[in-house]
């Protein structure tokens, strides 16, 4: 009932680990599959090794959380060997979340990971909270975004390529066209929202030592819905939607907006590892509730 | 608790040796031994501590000067705000018979947990390692709550050696049913290889380089079962270690490379 109709992929669940949490080493990502997801996601990983910002880079809010951990990864050497290691493990799918300070390194960092042969290579283009190190995010751009496109799509052979857009810029419905055109095979809507600051009152400075981060979790569900909304009504490719889902509400809310797949991140921190399997038995609850045979029946049903 | 971030000032510092301080804070949250806090030093960084005491409204964190943010810490000053926030993880459960074994500045929950079993009216046994006397804390509280036996590595105090030397004659002599340690990793190789032929129960405290805390980032997952030290630990007892296959060999950076011990 929950087997989503993705890119002729094997998946028990719609549910994904998304970019950015528990995405470091084969084992923790083996342990999400055990908790009920359907694929994960790796961290965000480029050519080189980085350790991100300093403490502190994750920050929960009465609302959600603010993060800059600056993209912190150990390679595209090191996470290939992770990337094996977890298919040594396991048949559910993994995908790759790459990215690049250039578009040349996008490049670069592709032909690595191709190697280890990722079910799905995810294009980070998005990250809001490097922007003092890297400038304005390559999917703010109409122009940067097709050429990270066009030079993933050189070098991804066979493997499907999701872009990750976010809310900002010109309009992701707009930039998921771009994406389309291109030649993404899905689009990954949306990353965090912002940046956003928080000041501590007692020593008068930002929290976070990048001093701006991204928002995610609940705050920002609205904004996911309605972008995948949008990116439904634009592009025909799949779409794995991730921003703010906690409940099984909110995952059944992104199917009907066009969502084939629904990432988790910020809800393993509100409800726990057991957040996957709590949302699968919700979802088959809503599917047996309203008489559907299947998850993929309720896909964009918002639209009509 | 809160995993918000909040800053409080230093209310006391005591200078342990001349290498580790104890700063407190106002207690604003319950705590278990073995339970950590995040300490955010503002324009600096934001590290994981254990609690070593909570007591007379006051919560305690001891610290050695080891790298860049304990250096600075050093430095701070009674009335300087910092950031607390927790506990997070899971602690120490509490047991009858125990002996407690501290490595160095592994001490530091110790203390917290020796004050909760002594306040349950649990008898225990403490064996506490260091370099060198002068590196020993809390020699004297722990003296006052329990049996004690020490061991350094120049034989200054105590027999000369590590901890690990005379655990299992101690083990006899006190009739321990229960282990509990915090020190270095390699100590907790080498106590795992004596005890589980005895068939003793044991909870050891874990560190891992940690970001959030709050068991989303992934930083501090072990190899093999893929568990949140920060979350599942940082006391993981014999059945957890058990999946864990990178004790004493290898631990992560902020990238995340796997590193040799």
């Amino acid at each position: 009932m929950l087997k989503p109709n993705f890119l002729n992929l094997k998946m028990t669940s719609p549910l994904t680990l998304a970019s950015g949490i528990l995405g470091l080493t084969a084992s923790s990502m083996k342990r999400v599959i055990d908790f009920g997801a359907g694929a994960v996601t790796t961290k965000s990983f480029n050519m080189e090794a980085r350790p991100g910002h300093k403490g502190p880079s994750i920050v929960p809010f009465a609302g959600g959380i603010l993060n800059a951990v600056g993209l912190s990864n150990p390679g595209a050497d090191e996470m290939a060997k992770e990337i094996t290691l977890f298919k040594e493990h396991t048949t559910a799918p993994i995908f790759a979340s790459v990215f690049g300070r250039t578009v040349k390194e996008y490049g670069e960092v592709v032909q690595r990971t191709v190697e280890s042969q990722p079910y799905l290579i995810e294009v980070n283009i998005s990250c809001p909270n490097v922007r003092s190190e890297m400038g304005t995010p390559f999917g703010e751009s109409l122009r940067d975004t097709a050429n990270v496109v066009q030079i993933v799509k050189k070098y991804s052979g066979k493997i499907p390529v999701s872009v990750k857009l976010g809310p900002h810029g010109p309009g992701i419905g707009t930039l998921a066209k771009v994406c389309a055109e291109n030649g993404a095979d899905a689009i990954t809507a949306i990353n965090t929202v912002g940046p956003g600051m928080l000041i501590d009152i007692n020593v008068q400075k930002p929290v976070l030592s990048n001093k701006t981060g991204g928002v995610s979790g609940p705050a920002i569900l609205p904004i996911a819905v309605k972008s995948v909304y949008e990116v439904y009504e634009k592009v025909s490719l799949p779409i794995i939607a991730t921003g703010g889902v906690t409940f099984a509400e909110d995952a059944v809310q992104m199917l009907l907006a066009g969502a084939t797949l629904i990432g988790l991140g910020s809800a393993v921190y509100y409800q726990g590892m057991e957040v996957f399997g709590k949302i699968n038995q919700g979802m088959t609850a809503y599917l047996n509730q309203k008489g559907y045979a299947s998850v993929s029946e309720i896909v964009g049903r918002a639209h009509e | 608790m809160s995993d918000l971030m909040q800053t409080f000032p230093i209310k006391k510092i005591i200078e342990q040796t001349n290498t580790i301080k104890s700063f407190y804070f106002d207690q604003t949250f319950e705590a278990q031994p073995g339970q950590f806090i995040s300490l955010w030093i503002p324009g600096v960084d934001e590290k994981p501590f254990s609690v070593s005491a909570i007591r007379n409204g006051l919560l305690e964190i001891s610290v050695k000067e080891y790298g860049p943010f304990t250096h600075e810490l050093m430095r701070r000053k009674v009335g300087d705000y910092l950031g607390v926030r927790g506990p997070f993880g899971r602690g120490f459960s509490i047991k009858a018979n125990a002996l407690l074994v501290g490595g160095g500045i592994g001490t530091a929950p110790l203390r917290f947990l020796a004050g909760r079993l002594y306040e349950n009216g649990l008898s225990f046994t403490t064996l506490l390692g260091a370099v060198k006397a002068q590196e020993m804390i809390f020699t004297q509280y722990f003296e006052s709550v329990s049996k004690c036996y020490f061991t350094t590595d120049d034989g200054s105090m105590g027999s000369k050696g590590l901890v690990t030397d005379n655990i299992l004659k101690i083990i006899k002599q006190e009739k321990i049913e229960f282990v509990y340690a915090a020190g270095p990793e390699i100590m907790f190789v080498k106590m795992k290889t004596l005890l589980d032929p005895l068939n003793l129960p044991y909870e050891f405290c874990m560190e891992r380089y940690m970001k959030c805390g709050i068991g989303i980032c992934g930083q501090c997952t072990l190899d093999g079962s893929g568990i949140r030290v920060c979350k599942e630990g940082p006391v993981l007892d014999r059945e957890m270690l058990k999946g864990v296959t990178e004790l004493g060999m290898v631990h992560r950076d902020a990238t995340g490379r796997r590193i040799k011990k």
